[in-house]
């Protein structure tokens, strides 16, 4: 009796079981399918990102080749002068720039994803938590698309793990972050071509 | 996997260090013929009166140990980037050694604005990252603010090509190793340079940041050292650990470096003139298949 009622209950218990197996493999299925079509909207957004960049850089050249080219000079007048000209002529070329013209809701979304997976996992904490001290730039700064970076603030090293997620961009404009925002600076002018908000995952 | 193309010969430096035992006052560098002299500041730039007296000290120093040349490890102007400050953070401090013909070889700190790559004095030559060598000494000035993989493949690059029979320095702003703690070792980066410079065979690392100096135990057969305190300094940072091999957090300092055949001499002095930490660090060159393994 015992034994027939163990049977039993081992037959339904087997049943719930295969039941949840079925249950579950099609979550994870599901899931699969969302992760990937995360990731191909992630790649299409990304290609988007690398296409205005592109864009923004062809415009940057031409701007520049309007100017006396800089060379290495003894005279850091000569520097400044460019870094200021170069950075007017860019307003000008692009007086309407607005935070989201480069990092699309799409790009700023596969940044956020790309930011979580690479600064995943106790080792990258630490560095998350590196970026953060010392001397790390005001996160309370004021930035603004065509806004310079500011002179007197120091830049946070990049991980190189984020710099190996995000999109190469030429060596005209580089990544920059601000406590958890992303931003894009033209790096011969110090501008502020574009910002991405609450991108980075908190320190914690 | 990992020694994909590597020659099956690469060299690779095995390092043992002798310390003067005791004080470092009578440390004496032997100055011989074809060596190569440097000397070495970090986080200096800010103009004050500290950094002007190890600058004069410098000069003193010159005057017995005539360094050819001097690297920088970054914060190299702490004000700004306006051409008041180009002039009140190095021009005007190291007018003498410049005058002098003693060249500089910077590397750009956290501070540091990336068109500082552009001032001759630097000999950056409008690069952020850049190699060249000085007698048997191959150096290797890197920008780790920037570690992205385009960095990363160049600094392979020029590594695999630098041939074995060269010293291999190189020097950045971020320490890979370090117990300052303001900071603290720069992790991230040390996951991508490490296995590089063990790989190829990297003497010594020098980096700055950290507002102190500290000489580390060697690491995976490397020398590490952090000279962040040209100028800047964050008075009794350094809490001594198990990698921490000598250090100096009471006054500013600069470095001083004598490297003849295999042979490099170090000495560490304060702005006033005392020497904090000396040594000569030998070299002995081995099948890379010798090597220490790596992460």
């Amino acid at each position: 009796m015992i034994a027939k009622r163990w049977i039993r209950c081992r037959g339904v218990s087997g049943l719930v079981a295969l039941s949840l197996c079925v249950a579950a493999t099609r979550m994870l299925a599901g899931q699969g399918a969302a992760l990937s079509k995360e990731q191909a909207d992630d790649a299409a957004a990304f290609r988007e990102f690398s296409a205005r960049v592109q864009e923004y850089v062809k415009l940057q050249k031409t701007v520049e080749s309007s100017l006396p080219a800089l060379k290495s000079t003894d005279l850091p007048e000569m520097i400044a002068a460019h870094q200021q000209a170069l950075a007017r002529k860019i307003r000008e070329a692009r007086p309407h720039a607005k935070a989201g013209d480069i990092f699309t809701h799409a790009a700023c979304e596969a940044f956020r994803h790309a930011s979580r997976a690479a600064l995943a996992g106790p080792h990258s904490a630490r560095s998350r938590a590196y970026m953060q001290r010392g001397d790390a730039p005001n996160p309370g700064m004021r930035l603004a698309v065509n806004g310079l970076y500011p002179d007197t603030e120091p830049i946070t090293p990049v991980p190189p793990a984020l710099l190996a997620a995000f999109p190469p961009l030429p060596v005209e404009v580089a990544y920059r972050v601000v406590g958890r925002t992303l931003i894009l600076v033209d790096v011969e002018s110090r501008l502020i071509v574009d910002i991405a908000r609450l991108t980075l995952p908190p320190a914690s | 996997m990992r020694r994909r193309g590597v020659p099956s010969l690469v060299l690779l430096a095995v390092l043992t260090l002798v310390l003067s035992a005791g004080g470092v006052a009578d440390f004496a560098f032997p100055l011989r013929a074809n060596s190569v002299r440097l000397a070495v500041i970090a986080d200096f730039g800010n103009g004050k009166q500290f950094q002007i007296d190890v600058a004069q000290q410098m000069v003193k120093s010159r005057a017995v140990f005539p360094f050819e040349f001097v690297i920088t490890l970054g914060d190299n102007l702490l004000t700004g980037s306006q051409p008041s400050d180009f002039d009140k953070d190095f021009a005007v401090p190291y007018k003498p050694l410049l005058d002098a013909g003693v060249q500089f070889y910077a590397t750009l700190g956290n501070h540091d604005k990336t068109n500082e790559r552009f001032y001759k004095p630097f000999n950056m030559n409008g690069a952020t990252y850049y190699t060249y060598k000085k007698g048997h000494v191959r150096f290797f000035a890197l920008d780790s603010n920037y570690m992205d993989p385009k960095q990363t493949a160049w600094v392979e690059t020029q590594l695999r090509g630098a041939g074995n029979g060269d010293w291999k320095i190189c020097y950045f702003h971020h320490p890979l190793y370090s117990s300052a703690k303001s900071h603290g070792p720069a992790l991230d980066l040390r996951k991508v340079l490490e296995p590089l410079f063990v790989r190829y065979g990297v003497d010594v690392v020098f980096s700055g940041h950290e507002h102190v100096y500290e000489r580390v135990l060697p690491q995976q057969g490397i020398y590490y050292f952090t000279e962040g305190a040209s100028g800047e300094l964050r008075a009794g940072d350094l809490t001594p650990s198990a990698i921490t091999a000598k250090g100096f957090d009471a006054d500013r300092s600069f470095m001083m470096i004598e490297i003849a055949g295999d042979d490099m001499y170090f000495q560490t002095t304060s702005r006033m003139g005392v020497a904090v930490d000396s040594g000569v660090i030998h070299r002995t060159i081995r099948p890379a298949s010798a090597s220490v393994p790596h992460e």
